[in-house]
C-alpha cells in the first residue's frame, strides 16, 4: 500500500514537473556545456555572460512580459552525455532552446538532435566549421568565429608579409589540423610565393614543447604556424619564451593575445607573438566596450574573455528574436534571428539568414608588455570586419550540397 | 635518406639533452607509482591527481612567498610535503581498509579519487589556468651547436639524478626500505614475523605521493597549471611502469628514458610523427618481453 503511495506521490510530481515548462510564463534556455575539467575556463565566461545580460532583460521585465530562465547541465567534455543531456533538456525540462557547447563533436551531435526535434541551437564555443558550415541547417546558430574563419582573417593579415619558408605545427586532431591548414591553404591562395618547409604534430595536452622547438629552430623557417588549443596555448608560450624561440623565429597562435593565454603568466609571457582573437577587453576602446568591461568587471569582479562576449550576445539575440516574433514559437524564432541585427561592444553584429553566422569582427594583434596590466596585451591591433573574412553564401551552399 | 640526415645533425645532442630533462620528471612520477605498485599492490589511478596537486600546491605557495628563488625552493619542498599529508590521509583513511579485499575494489577506489580530487582542486583553485614563472636565477638557455636548451631543463638534468640516488638510498640502505622491499615480495611473511605491514603501506604511498607532488612542483614552472593535467600524465606513467617491470624502481628509470629519449629523437627523425615513437617503443618492448624489461615484482 505504502509502495503505491509513493509511486503515485512520485508520478504526480513528475508530471507536475513536466507541466510546469509548458505552462509557459517563462522563456527557458538550456545549457548543455563543460563544466568540469580545463575548458570551464572558457565555458563559465560564456555562462556568466549570459547571465548579465539576461538579468538585465528580465530587470526590465522580461521578453514578451516572460522572464528568461535558465537550466545547465555538464556535459564533461564528451558527446555521449552531451547528447543524452540535450535530449533530458529537449523531452523532459521543455526547454524552448538550446546553447553551449564548447567540445565540437558535442556541438555537432547536438546539432543533428535539434535539426530532427525542430529545436533551435545555439552553438557558443566550439570552433568546427562544419556546424553552420557544410552540417549547417535551419536549427543551428553560430555565435562565434570557426577554424575556416581564423584561417581566412589570420591568411589575409599574414599575406601582407614578406614571409616565405612557413612550419606548421599543432595538436595533433581536428581543431589543430583545421586552424593549421585554414591558415596556410589561404594563404597559398592569396600569396602563391610561400611554401610550406615542414611540419611537426603533437598529441592534444602535450606539456613539454621544448624538443618540438628545437627542432623547428634547426629547419630554420621565417615564419611558424602553431595550432595549439586551450590549455596548450599558455605551455607552448612557456616553451617559446624559455627558448628564445620568439626572438628566433616570429610565430603565430590563435588565441595567443586572448586573456586567458595571457593572464596567467603574468609579465613572463613571450613578447612578439602574433595571434587572432574575436574579443579584447581594451580594444576598440570605445563607448559600448567600455561599458560592458565595466558592467562585467562589478558583476563577477575579473575582466571579461572572448566568451563572456559570446554569451552576452547569445542572451540579446534571445531576447531581440523573441520580441521581433510577437510569440514564443519556435518556427517563429528562428525567422526573427535570421537577418538580425544588433549592437554589441565590439559593433554591429549580424546573423547571417544564408547561414545563421554571426559576422563577429577578428582581431589580429601582435603580444606585448603594457604599462598598464600586469600582464601582456596585443599591441599593433588590425580589425578585420566579419563580412571580409567569412566564407560567402554562396561558398557556404556549394559546401552544403555536398 | 632525409632521416638519417635529421638523425646526424648538429640538433641531436640537443635533443638527447631535452628529451633526459623530460625523462627526469616522467621518472619522478613513474618511480612514485611504481613504488606504491610494487609494495602496496595498487594500480593507483590517483597519482596523476596527486600530480597535479603538487603543481597547483607549488603555484600557492610561490604565490604566497612572492616568487623569486627563495619561493620557488621552498615551493619544492613545500608543494611534495602537501602532496604526502594528502597521501597520508588517503591511505590511512581510506585504503588500508581494503587490503584485504579484493584488487579490483582498491582500483575501483583509487578511481574514484582521481575524480574527487580533480573536483576537489577545482573548489580550491579555481578552473582559471595558473602559471609559476621560472625563477631568474634559471630564465634563459644556453646554446648549444646554436640550438637553445634552457637552463631549466639543465637544472632538471642535475635532479634527476639526485633523486635516483636519494630513492637508491632510502630503498637499499634504510631499513625501512628493506623491509618494503621485503613486503614487496612477500607481504604474509614480512607481517608473520612481526612487523606491522601497515606502517610499511603508509610509509610506502606517503613516499610515492611524496614524489608525485614533486613532479607536480618541478613541472609547473614549464607548463600550464590546469584542471585535467593529471589525465595527460597518468597514461605515460602507467605505461612506463607496465614496460620497466611492474613495481621495479630501476625499470621505471628504463622505461622513462626510453620514453622520453624516443620521442624527442622521434620528433627530430620525423617531426609530423614525433608522437608516435614512444608507444611504438611500448609495443615494441611489450613484443620482446611482455613481463617488462626487468623483473616484475608481481
Amino acid at each position: 500500500m505504502r509502495k503505491v503511495a509513493m509511486f503515485l506521490a512520485v508520478a504526480v510530481s513528475l508530471f507536475s514537473m513536466a507541466g510546469s515548462g509548458v505552462a509557459g510564463d517563462t522563456i527557458k534556455v538550456g545549457f548543455v556545456d563543460t563544466y568540469t575539467g580545463p575548458a570551464t575556463t572558457f565555458t563559465n565566461d560564456v555562462l556568466d555572460g549570459f547571465k548579465m545580460a539576461a538579468g538585465k532583460i528580465n530587470a526590465k521585465g522580461g521578453v514578451l512580459g516572460k522572464q528568461i530562465t535558465w537550466v545547465t547541465r555538464d556535459d564533461k567534455f564528451k558527446p555521449d552525455i552531451g547528447l543524452t543531456m540535450a535530449k533530458e533538456l529537449i523531452l523532459k525540462e521543455n526547454v524552448d532552446l538550446l546553447v553551449g557547447t564548447i567540445n565540437s563533436a558535442t556541438a555537432l551531435a547536438v546539432s543533428d538532435l535539434c535539426k530532427k526535434e525542430k529545436v533551435p541551437f545555439i552553438v557558443t564555443f566550439s570552433k568546427s566549421d562544419k556546424i553552420t558550415g557544410e552540417k549547417g541547417h535551419r536549427y543551428v546558430f553560430g555565435m562565434n568565429e570557426n577554424t575556416e574563419m581564423a584561417g581566412r582573417a589570420t591568411a589575409k593579415v599574414l599575406a601582407k608579409k614578406k614571409y616565405v619558408k612557413y612550419w606548421i605545427a599543432g595538436d595533433d586532431y581536428e581543431y589543430g589540423h583545421a586552424i593549421a591548414n585554414g591558415v596556410f591553404d589561404h594563404l597559398k591562395k592569396l600569396n602563391p610565393k610561400v611554401q610550406l618547409l615542414g611540419q611537426s604534430w603533437w598529441k592534444v595536452g602535450e606539456t613539454d614543447f621544448t624538443p618540438y622547438i628545437t627542432q623547428i629552430l634547426a629547419a630554420k623557417p621565417d615564419f611558424v604556424i602553431v595550432a595549439t588549443g586551450g590549455g596548450g596555448m599558455v605551455n607552448f608560450q612557456k616553451a617559446a619564451q624559455s627558448t628564445g624561440f620568439n626572438k628566433k623565429v616570429p610565430f603565430y597562435q590563435h588565441t595567443a593575445i586572448e586573456l586567458s593565454t595571457l593572464m596567467p603568466q603574468g609579465q613572463n609571457a613571450p613578447e612578439g607573438v602574433y595571434g587572432t582573437a574575436n574579443y579584447l577587453f581594451y580594444n576598440p576602446s570605445t563607448k559600448e566596450n567600455k561599458a560592458f568591461v565595466e558592467e562585467f568587471r562589478k558583476t563577477y569582479n575579473r575582466y571579461p574573455k572572448s566568451g563572456a562576449l559570446y554569451g552576452y550576445m547569445t542572451a540579446q539575440f534571445i531576447a531581440s528574436s523573441y520580441a521581433k516574433a510577437g510569440k514564443i514559437d519556435r518556427e517563429k524564432f528562428i525567422d526573427a534571428m535570421e537577418g538580425m541585427t544588433l549592437g554589441s561592444p565590439v559593433g554591429k553584429m549580424e546573423m547571417r539568414a544564408c547561414d545563421h553566422q554571426v559576422t563577429l569582427p577578428m582581431f589580429f594583434g601582435v603580444t606585448k608588455k603594457s604599462p598598464q596590466y600586469d600582464f601582456l596585451v596585443a599591441g599593433d591591433v588590425v580589425s578585420v570586419p566579419g563580412k571580409d573574412y567569412m566564407p560567402s553564401c554562396a561558398e557556404i551552399q556549394k559546401a552544403r550540397a555536398k | 635518406m632525409d632521416f638519417a640526415a635529421n638523425l646526424f645533425s648538429s640538433g641531436t645532442l640537443s635533443q638527447i639533452l631535452v628529451g633526459l630533462s623530460r625523462t627526469t620528471i616522467l621518472f619522478i612520477v613513474s618511480s612514485g607509482m611504481s613504488l606504491i605498485l610494487g609494495v602496496l599492490r595498487i594500480p593507483n589511478v590517483a597519482h596523476g591527481s596527486l600530480y597535479m596537486i603538487g603543481a597547483f600546491s607549488a603555484w600557492s605557495v610561490i604565490q604566497l612567498l612572492g616568487g623569486g628563488l627563495f619561493a620557488f625552493l621552498a615551493a619544492m619542498v613545500v608543494a611534495p610535503l602537501i602532496v604526502a599529508a594528502v597521501g597520508f590521509v588517503l591511505e590511512r583513511g581510506f585504503f588500508s581498509y581494503l587490503y584485504e579485499r579484493e584488487h579490483l575494489m582498491l582500483l575501483l577506489l583509487t578511481f574514484s579519487f582521481a575524480l574527487i580530487l580533480g573536483d576537489l582542486v577545482k573548489i580550491v583553485w579555481g578552473p582559471e589556468y595558473r602559471s609559476v614563472t621560472v625563477p631568474v636565477f634559471f630564465q634563459g638557455s644556453a646554446e648549444i651547436f646554436g640550438l637553445p636548451l634552457p637552463w631549466y631543463n639543465l637544472f632538471l638534468l642535475v635532479v634527476g639524478p639526485c633523486i635516483a640516488v636519494f630513492l637508491w638510498l632510502v630503498i637499499n640502505k634504510t631499513n625501512l626500505g628493506k623491509i618494503a622491499r621485503a613486503a614487496a615480495v612477500d607481504g604474509e611473511m614480512v607481517g608473520a614475523v612481526g612487523i606491522n605491514t601497515g606502517w610499511i603501506f603508509a610509509f610506502t604511498f606517503v613516499l610515492g605521493s611524496f614524489l608525485a607532488g614533486l613532479g607536480g612542483a618541478l613541472i609547473a614552472p614549464m607548463v600550464n597549471i590546469s584542471l585535467g593535467m593529471d589525465h595527460s600524465l597518468i597514461m605515460e606513467t602507467f605505461l612506463i611502469v607496465i614496460i620497466g617491470g611492474l613495481g621495479n624502481m630501476w625499470g621505471a628509470l628504463l622505461g622513462s628514458l626510453i620514453f622520453g629519449l624516443t620521442q624527442s629523437l622521434g620528433i627530430l627523425i620525423w617531426p609530423q610523427f614525433g608522437i608516435a615513437f614512444p608507444y611504438l617503443a611500448v609495443v615494441a618492448v611489450l613484443v620482446v618481453r611482455p613481463k617488462g624489461l626487468l623483473s616484475s615484482t608481481w
